[in-house]
């Protein structure tokens, strides 16, 4: 009993990895936010007119939610206020906005990206993984896109996307989430700097694994980046996105929102391992996740699929939905959260059953210790014309301690009779009769409870695509990880 | 010569209620001892003191495995040391892989005795040996531990599990509990197999049945928390016939 | 939260200028507690409001419509010809007329030694002073503030320490009135030490008008008392119920609620459970069945506050024609309140492609020794069941009925009252009839 506390108490204690800071020069503005800094960041990133209006209409309307005081306060979670003319919305590491080519890259930036297992030079590229790497406001690299472009994928940073696909970007920019959708939606929509833009063409089937790299890097800077995903008729694209940030004692806003449009028969896999700085144990620092993540299966057949692990940010805010909008479509929903120190995740999802015979399958597992708050909440909405929807949901929480939370809300909404929605969820901690089973073949108290957690997790590290789920593995493994050497 | 396993007068309570009143046994390397009694006799909290579940308290007596102080080690130390215990009811890890599990287990058992780790795919041989030996489907091998395993391939993966961690001292709680016919045969057949001169066996059952197929050494009768009869082989058949209304009749009151 | 009058509903404004002619001055003869409890009510009432569509427990449930209606406060009550009671049943029956218990209704010449079925006002003060207000707390609680600001006498149940009423107490609340009226039943039942009761509470309600009956009953379960509530609501179509009860268990203390809703407009239970001490025990089973413009909503709480207790829920809904169901139930595991089992379910079966059901199980655990599930279904028929029903000559419609009387049975065999089992039986039957 007391070497598992004191165990558990070395978990809740554990360290942070990526909390080291880039020494670069970088071009960061003025901290504020008004339109002349919605006008400032338009012309550093040269946006066109019409960018230039959506940035102001929504800033407009975030006004508008700030000063009714409309911030999103329904979640199981305890924000201190923000104050968003205190942080700066734009930074560009090396003063340059735009990079055309590796060579004009600050070597400080490759080596970061290098640092931490994201190679950019093309002589290490990882086998089989296509990578934008985006460090502050700005994408400094996406890597294969020759290859890609032979196929006809256009995979390349929100920046260039504006400029070379402008059509593209004005047709599905905002279609999934517009920019009225919730308050940090708004703020996205009116400070984004830039993000990854990913298009597949009909009928391909895109050869690799596409990947963004988030970096947060400079202080009192938020990030806000925007992913927009388009599967084209019959498609198919898995994508990943990792995160992380240095360590800094105060907190940092990443306000992004990602959107998926899937056409008939395509199919878009999204992988997420956020491993934001959490802050130290004490509460102190660490990145503010409000992340709106969002796809749409906007016509038959189509499925969208998220698979997230989340052990960073101080607090996270998010969840990663599906509209089911064409007939047989299908959205998946699998989720691995770890909280610990003093972190605060309130994550699930939504599944908008709108088209006949939808399905959606929602599994998470939730895992709290030290004095974390981890809170599922998932929406199940099936509409009056979703005829013979099926939607399966399970919700495992596991504690690990007895000084935080796991929380479970879920909501089932069904306005047909032909539907069928199915929940479940269990708390429990890990199992004395477990432990003992392990201690009996051998196996040391902490490393029982390690293999125990992550058994408890291997069904949603499975989904995960080969690459990432070692990544995941071992980030999970350093997360449990008594001490990092 | 040194027993394995000594065991002197043992008392254990279970919350403040006493189980074991005095508790001896001996036994020696290359030995299979059965105990057999009625449920509640004691049998199965002899098992749990030995392997030191938490929830039993010693009240008195010593236990010395290897001439060592057995209580006084912890539960994976009694492990490491080559105590092994197949579970009566073996717990499921769910999504924890038998391979990954039978890694962590054997390595922390080797680096004890100051061998050298095995690697992946050394292991992946060791087990498919030793499989064979216990002709264990080696489909088993692939799954989470015991998660969804039907009750005799539990059990089976106990013995399994045995082979590889290739201990000392065995101690079987009601293995054959559950058993049909077929899968009690194919459980003593792993026994049997795993019999060696320098290994010990204690098997409790409440069943005669089992000792048809692994012939015990020596044979002991529990009753009330003491060990009232000690014979061999033929002592069980007897208790077969006569039912353990006998020998609460013999058992004469310490 | 506050609000100002100027922000204030006309229906706000109405009651709270009611409270006022009615209560000031003081009535003479009551005692303070009385007078300070509702002082202090229509405070809380007043700074609260009514909950609207922004408070997240009444996401899913509106009373505007019925709020709309320029409610008049109940302040006296003519009495029925005569009360239903339940078909052979054998219990001490309470009748309330309004607030206040008639002697030529109610049947309690019976009742063991010492066992207290009476109106409030005519109660033992101290034991009422002790628990009056103090279960069904008004925080936060529009409703619980609302019936408590107008409390001027009600229903009082009292089992001394190691009682046992081997008959049920059956409170029948009868209310009868003409137009859009608001009745505020209230109930207060304690239960010592070692007490064994079990308890039917229904309401008789003879109003002509689109009413509000905002009822609240709230229960002392002494150390390892037994007590067994079973509510049975089945008003007109044009009454709306909003319905609250609040338990305190001591100590190993048993408590069981079952909550049958078979009609009316909007109706809202709102259950709290608070387990206060270890080993108790506390099981809420509840069985609605909406059709029409019915809404039914059920809220419960069990707020598990100490260690080492179990609670276990189940409930279960059908809905049919356009209404709605609702479903919020919570499970609150404190810190510090180990080694807790607590276990919960809903299913619903949906007839209609115009009825809803909405479902909110929820979980909040912040103790680690704990082990907690949740399940909810929402669904249909199972259509083969269905099929081998109609292949042995059944209709479709005795087939669907079949199977829905043992869908409900689930919940209906937890009744131990025979006679009231019968009852419960036959109404579900009714109820499905098309």
């Amino acid at each position: 009993m007391n070497t598992d506390t004191q165990y558990l108490h070395e978990v809740a204690a554990s360290d942070y990895e990526h909390g080291w800071v880039t020494e670069v020069v970088s071009d960061t503005i003025p901290k504020g936010l008004s339109e002349d800094i919605i006008r400032l960041i338009a012309s550093k990133k040269q946006d066109p007119d019409w960018m230039l209006e959506n940035r102001l209409r929504a800033f407009r309307y975030w006004q508008k939610l700030e000063a009714a005081d409309q911030r999103p306060n329904w979640a199981h979670l305890s924000i201190p206020a923000i104050d968003f003319q205190n942080i700066s919305y734009y930074s560009a590491p090396g003063s340059k906005p735009k990079y055309e080519s590796l060579e004009e890259v600050d070597p400080e930036i490759l080596r970061t990206f290098e640092r931490l297992g994201i190679p950019l030079q093309e002589q290490k590229l990882l086998a089989g993984v296509a990578v934008d790497a985006v460090i502050d406001s700005v994408s400094v690299a996406t890597s294969f896109k020759e290859e890609l472009s032979q196929l006809g994928i256009i995979f390349c940073s929100f920046t260039e996307a504006i400029e070379k696909h402008p059509e593209l970007v004005q047709k599905y920019m905002g279609s999934v989430v517009p920019y009225t959708d919730n308050f940090y939606a708004a703020l996205n929509a009116a400070v984004f700097s830039d993000g990854s833009f990913c298009y597949i063409p009909p009928g391909v089937r895109c050869p690799m694994e596409l990947s963004t790299y988030f970096r947060i890097n400079e202080a009192g800077t938020g990030q806000f980046e925007r992913t927009l995903i388009v599967a084209d008729k019959g498609s198919y694209v898995s994508y990943l996105e990792g995160c992380t940030a240095p360590r800094r004692d105060d907190n940092q806003l990443h306000a992004a929102v990602v959107e998926i449009i899937a056409h008939e028969d395509a199919e878009v896999k999204y992988s997420t391992i956020q491993n934001w700085y959490p802050g130290d144990s004490g509460g102190t620092g660490g990145v503010f996740n409000f992340v709106t993540k969002r796809g749409i299966c906007l016509e038959d057949r189509a499925k969208i699929s998220w698979t997230q692990l989340e052990t960073g940010s101080s607090i996270t805010w998010k969840y990663p939905s599906v509209i089911l909008k064409g007939d047989n479509t299908k959205g998946e929903f699998y989720s691995v959260a770890f909280t610990k120190g003093r972190q605060q995740a309130d994550t699930g999802t939504k599944m908008l059953h709108l088209g006949r015979n939808t399905s959606s399958t929602i599994i998470s597992k939730g895992i709290s210790a030290g004095r974390s708050s981890n809170s599922y909440r998932g929406l199940v909405r099936i509409n009056r014309k979703a005829d013979n929807a099926r939607n399966f949901s399970q919700c495992d929480s596991m504690l690990l301690g007895d000084r935080c939370g796991a929380h479970t809300f879920p909501y089932l909404e069904t306005s047909n009779p032909t539907a069928q929605v199915e929940h479940e969820a269990t708390t429990s901690k890990v199992g004395e009769d477990q432990i003992f089973y392990c201690k009996q073949r051998g196996i040391s108290e902490q490393d029982a409870i390690k293999l125990i957690v992550s058994g408890f997790c291997q069904e949603i590290l499975a989904k995960l695509p080969m690459e990432f789920a070692v990544e995941a593995r071992k980030l999970l493994a350093i997360e449990l990880e008594g001490s990092v050497g | 010569m040194t027993p394995v396993l000594e065991v002197k007068n043992l008392k254990a309570s279970v919350e403040g209620l006493p189980i074991l009143k005095g508790v001896d046994l001996t036994v020696y390397a290359g030995e299979l001892h059965a105990i057999m009694g009625p449920n509640g006799s004691g049998k199965s909290t002899l098992a749990s003191v030995l392997a030191g579940r938490e929830e039993y308290e010693v009240n008195g007596g010593t236990v010395l495995y290897q001439g060592e102080d057995l209580l006084e080690m912890e539960v994976d130390e009694r492990a490491r040391e080559g105590l092994f215990m197949a579970f009566q009811y073996p717990v499921e890890l769910p999504g924890v892989s038998m391979m990954n599990f039978l890694k962590q287990a054997v390595n922390s058992v080797r680096e004890h005795r100051g061998q050298k780790p095995l690697g992946a795919a050394a292991l992946l041989r060791m087990a498919k040996e030793k499989a064979a030996l216990i002709n264990l489907d080696s489909r088993l091998k692939k799954r989470s531990v015991n998660e969804g395993f039907s009750g005799g391939e539990k059990k089976r993966n106990e013995i399994f599990q045995l082979a590889m961690l290739d201990p000392r001292l065995a101690i079987l709680d009601e293995t054959d509990s559950g058993l049909d016919i077929d899968a009690l045969r194919s459980v003593a057949d792993g026994v049997n197999v795993l019999r060696t001169d320098d290994r010990a066996f204690v098997v409790i059952t409440h069943y005669q049945r089992l000792l048809n197929h692994i012939v015990p050494d020596y044979v002991h009768v529990m009753y009330d928390g003491r060990i009232v009869l000690s014979g061999n082989k033929e002592l069980a058949l007897q208790l077969e016939a006569r039912g353990y209304d006998w020998v609460s009749q013999e058992a004469v009151p310490a | 939260m506050t609000t100002s009058t100027a922000t204030r509903s006309p229906a706000e404004t109405r009651l709270i200028e009611a409270f006022y002619r009615l209560f000031s001055p003081s009535r003479n003869g009551e005692p303070g507690f009385l007078r300070n409890l509702r002082n202090e009510a229509i405070d809380c009432f007043q700074s609260l409001g009514f909950p609207g569509k922004k408070d997240e427990a009444w996401k899913y449930t509106s009373l505007s419509g019925v709020l709309r209606e320029p409610l008049t406060v109940q302040e006296q009550c003519d009495p029925p010809a005569s009360v239903h009671g339940i078909a052979g049943l054998d219990a001490h029956t309470g009748v309330f007329v309004g607030d206040t218990r008639s002697d030529s209704l109610s049947s309690l010449a019976s009742l063991p030694e010492g066992v207290i079925v009476s109106s409030l006002t005519s109660a033992p003060p101290a034991l009422v002073a002790a628990h009056l207000g103090q279960h069904a707390t008004i925080s936060g609680r529009a409703f619980v503030a609302l019936n408590t600001a107008f409390l001027r006498n009600g229903a009082f149940v009292y089992m001394p320490d190691g009682t046992v009423c081997e008959q049920p107490i059956h409170i029948v609340h009868a209310l009868t009135g003409a137009g859009a009226t608001l009745a505020q039943p209230r109930t207060l039942v304690v239960a010592g030490t070692g007490a064994q009761l079990r308890l039917i509470e229904t309401v008789e309600a003879h109003l002509s008008g689109s009413s509000l009956i905002n009822g609240v009953t709230e229960i002392f379960v002494g150390p390892d008392a037994h007590v067994s509530r079973f509510e049975i609501q089945d008003p007109a179509n044009h009454i709306s119920v909003v319905s609250t009860l609040d338990v305190y268990q001591n100590g190993g203390s048993h408590f069981q609620n079952n909550t049958f809703t078979f009609g009316g407009n909007v109706m809202r239970n709102n259950i709290n459970m608070l387990p206060d001490a270890e080993g108790c025990e506390t099981l809420l089973h509840g069985l609605f069945i909406a059709r029409g413009h019915s809404h039914i909503d059920n809220h419960t709480l069990v707020d598990h506050a100490k260690p080492r207790c179990f609670s276990s829920e189940n409930y279960r809904g059908i809905l049919d024609g356009h209404a709605t169901g609702v479903f919020n139930g919570k499970v609150l595991v404190r810190q510090d309140a180990q080694q807790i089992n607590a276990y919960q379910t809903n299913k619903s079966i949906v007839l209609a492609n115009t009825a809803r059901m909405y479902a909110k199980p929820e979980l909040e655990i912040y103790a680690d020794d704990v082990k907690c599930s949740h399940g909810a279904t929402t669904g249909q028929l199972n259509e083969e069941a269905l099929f081998y029903l109609r292949s042995r000559g059944l209709t479709l419609s005795q087939a669907r009925t079949l199977m829905l009387q043992a869908f409900a049975r689930d919940i209906i065999e937890k009744v131990p009252l025979q006679p009231l089992r019968d009852a419960l039986d036959q109404r579900v039957a009714a109820g499905l009839m098309h």
